[in-house]
């Protein structure tokens, strides 16, 4: 791994595994040698990606083409199946903002949490409490349960946790879509001067910031990169593909042919209520079975 | 932060299609999902050769090593987990004393009143079987809390877990602690009585902390035990209701070993609960150095399980955010 790359992944995939029941979770615990019970659902395939120290990516993509699950495995949050994946340094992730919240806790005891989490120490964060409070602007609510909040109000306390964690590497998913007008600007104030001294991944919908904010971006489609480079390019090539393919909703439905690894079907009664909760439509081979089985 | 891929579960995966040839049709999107799946195994292995001689090495400090890097968090989520109990009520302290105290008295009333008491436990009579009781009863206490916790431990932060880098082995850190700690309270009155009833304590009371720190070792290895298998079946928390009664009189709480016959000694030392309550009474009640082989078993299963323990949940870690 060369010393300037901050993210470095080879080969990396992400199947969920799904089960039919929750029993088959237990089962697959334990007899997992012998016996798979669950089917693979692979949200992300053979991603191969190097992103410089200090460099500044976007990821773009339509609705469910994986990167959200890119991003959760870039932070740690879920394992990949297979391949590998190094990041060094210190990451921040601005995902689900405020999600992590507790929300009887008041937003200062979930600030030392949150905080905590991301890696700071505790003299660090009573030390940088008050620049958290100001950078939120929620004056005193602060102080009040995170269940009295607005979801405005919870996003701008998570934004500021991660603005004061000392990242090297920010990521951040769709961030500012709930904050007003005048935290958007403050927030892309943020991004734009954390481009000089850190890595930043940024998924958006929003074509301008990406413009904006990117040296370079990634195109997620259907679980693998489809395109990635200059900004400029790779945004025209997205925006002829979004005029001409039609919505045709999320790909790769669960059993279609897209994403699904390998079905396996056996004439055990179990795997014919697998099967058919799934409804493989796509998949003539499994009818077939099924229809075997039955009989 | 580095990430390698090296779970069996991952390599499993990926090979599960070439088992079955007919599977493999002509469809031409799943060959080629196959040769992929073929090149994401050879990685994998290629990895686990690498690393599983470097991995050995490090395995048995694992746990602790864990615990120690994320000591900031755990301290930070301790202190907030432990503001929440006793803050949230008014008199939250005084709960944790009185709890223990109303126990003790009714075990104490029962077992001198109604029942006979078993012979060894009423040489010293009434008082020295109460506090032997209540210090039986305190450090069961601790392992039938987590045994009941552990299993929901996942569900009770899996939205954390899902929606932040919060490293979901520190929770049975901190679940560990938090129990320590409600059990030091308990067993601050179980001194004071013992200073009340004797006029002083042993000497032999300094051997304490060694006796924590092992039996924490063995509770966190309990407790990632359970909270690994419990995140995937509820099943696990309704049998800890049976488990945790039945180990009760498994375990030496409202007898001493001396009660039972020579034979089923051992098997009550071989019980690291009972081992540490058989331990703990001799180092604070009796005043006597524990029995050597008493201790040098506690100690080598605790670690064992500690160890164990972890080994388990960090098999199952990857797998378990996605399905609680």
């Amino acid at each position: 791994m060369s010393s300037d790359s901050a993210i470095r992944c080879a080969g990396l995939g992400k199947a969920y595994q799904l089960y039919a029941r929750r029993t088959d979770q237990v089962k697959q615990m334990l007899f997992g040698g012998f016996h798979r019970f669950y089917q693979e659902y692979w949200v992300l395939r053979d991603i191969d990606l190097e992103v410089e120290r200090g460099e500044s990516v976007g990821i773009i993509g339509r609705n469910g083409a994986g990167k959200t699950t890119l991003l959760r495995l870039l932070c740690g949050i879920t394992q990949p199946t297979c391949g590998e994946l190094n990041v060094a340094g210190r990451i921040a992730p601005i995902l689900a903002l405020g999600a992590a919240f507790d929300w009887e806790m008041t937003g200062r005891q979930n600030v030392l949490i949150g905080s905590a989490v991301l890696g700071l120490r505790r003299s660090e964060i009573l030390q940088r409490l008050p620049s958290i409070a100001e950078f939120a602007a929620i004056g005193p609510f602060f102080d009040q349960p995170v269940r009295l909040y607005s979801a405005g109000m919870r996003s701008r306390l998570a934004f500021a946790i991660c603005v004061h964690a000392d990242a090297d590497i920010l990521v951040v998913d769709e961030a500012l879509t709930v904050g007003d007008a005048a935290f958007r600007q403050k927030g892309l104030a943020f991004m734009e001067a954390f481009r000089s001294r850190g890595t930043l991944i940024l998924v958006s919908h929003d074509m301008e910031q990406v413009r904006a904010l990117c040296d370079r971006v990634i195109w997620v489609d259907d679980g693998g990169v489809r395109a990635s480079g200059e900004v400029a390019n790779v945004l025209r090539l997205y925006d002829d593909a979004t005029e001409c393919e039609e919505d045709d909703g999320i790909h790769g439905y669960i059993g279609g042919k897209t994403r699904v690894l390998s079905l396996e079907v056996d004439d055990s009664e179990d795997e014919v209520t697998t099967t058919e909760t799934f409804r493989h439509d796509d998949l003539e081979c499994d009818s077939d079975e099924v229809s075997e089985a039955v009989a | 932060m580095s990430v390698f891929i090296n779970r069996r579960d991952g390599a499993r995966g990926s090979t599960g299609l070439p088992d079955r040839p007919d599977q493999m049709s002509d469809d031409c999107a799943k060959g080629g999902i196959a040769a992929r799946g073929k090149r994401c195994r050879n990685i994998g292995q290629l990895r686990e050769a690498v690393g599983r001689a470097a991995r050995h090495g490090k395995r048995a400090l694992a746990p602790l090593k864990v615990g120690w890097r994320h000591r900031e968090l755990i301290l930070a989520v301790l202190r907030r987990e432990l503001a929440d109990r006793f803050s949230g009520s008014l008199f939250g302290w005084v709960w944790a004393v009185i709890g223990p105290l109303i126990t003790l008295l009714i075990y104490t009333m029962t077992f001198t009143k109604a029942m006979q008491l078993p012979l060894a436990s009423a040489q010293g009579g009434t008082s020295s079987y109460a506090l032997s009781t209540f210090l039986g009863l305190i450090i069961f206490g601790l392992f039938a809390e987590l045994c009941s916790r552990a299993p929901l431990l996942m569900h009770e932060h899996a939205w954390f877990l899902k929606t932040s880098i919060f490293p979901s082995e520190i929770l049975a850190w901190t679940a560990v602690l938090r129990a320590l700690t409600y059990t030091g309270i308990s067993f601050v009155v179980l001194l004071v009585f013992e200073l009340a009833l004797n006029g002083m304590l042993p000497l032999s009371i300094l051997l304490l902390p060694f006796i924590v720190v092992f039996l924490g070792l063995f509770l966190l290895g309990v407790v990632w035990f359970l909270a690994a298998i419990g995140a995937f079946t509820r099943d696990i928390s309704y049998l800890m209701i049976t488990f945790v009664p039945l180990m009760m009189f498994a375990t030496p709480v409202f007898y001493r070993v001396a009660d039972l016959p020579a034979g089923l000694r051992m098997l009550v030392y071989a019980n690291p609960l009972g081992a540490a309550i058989e331990i703990t009474r001799a180092v604070v009640l009796d005043g006597v150095f524990p029995p050597i082989f008493a201790c040098l078993g506690f100690l080598v299963v605790s670690l064992a399980i500690c160890r164990g323990g972890y080994a388990v949940f960090e098999r199952y870690k990857g797998i378990l955010i996605d399905v609680i």
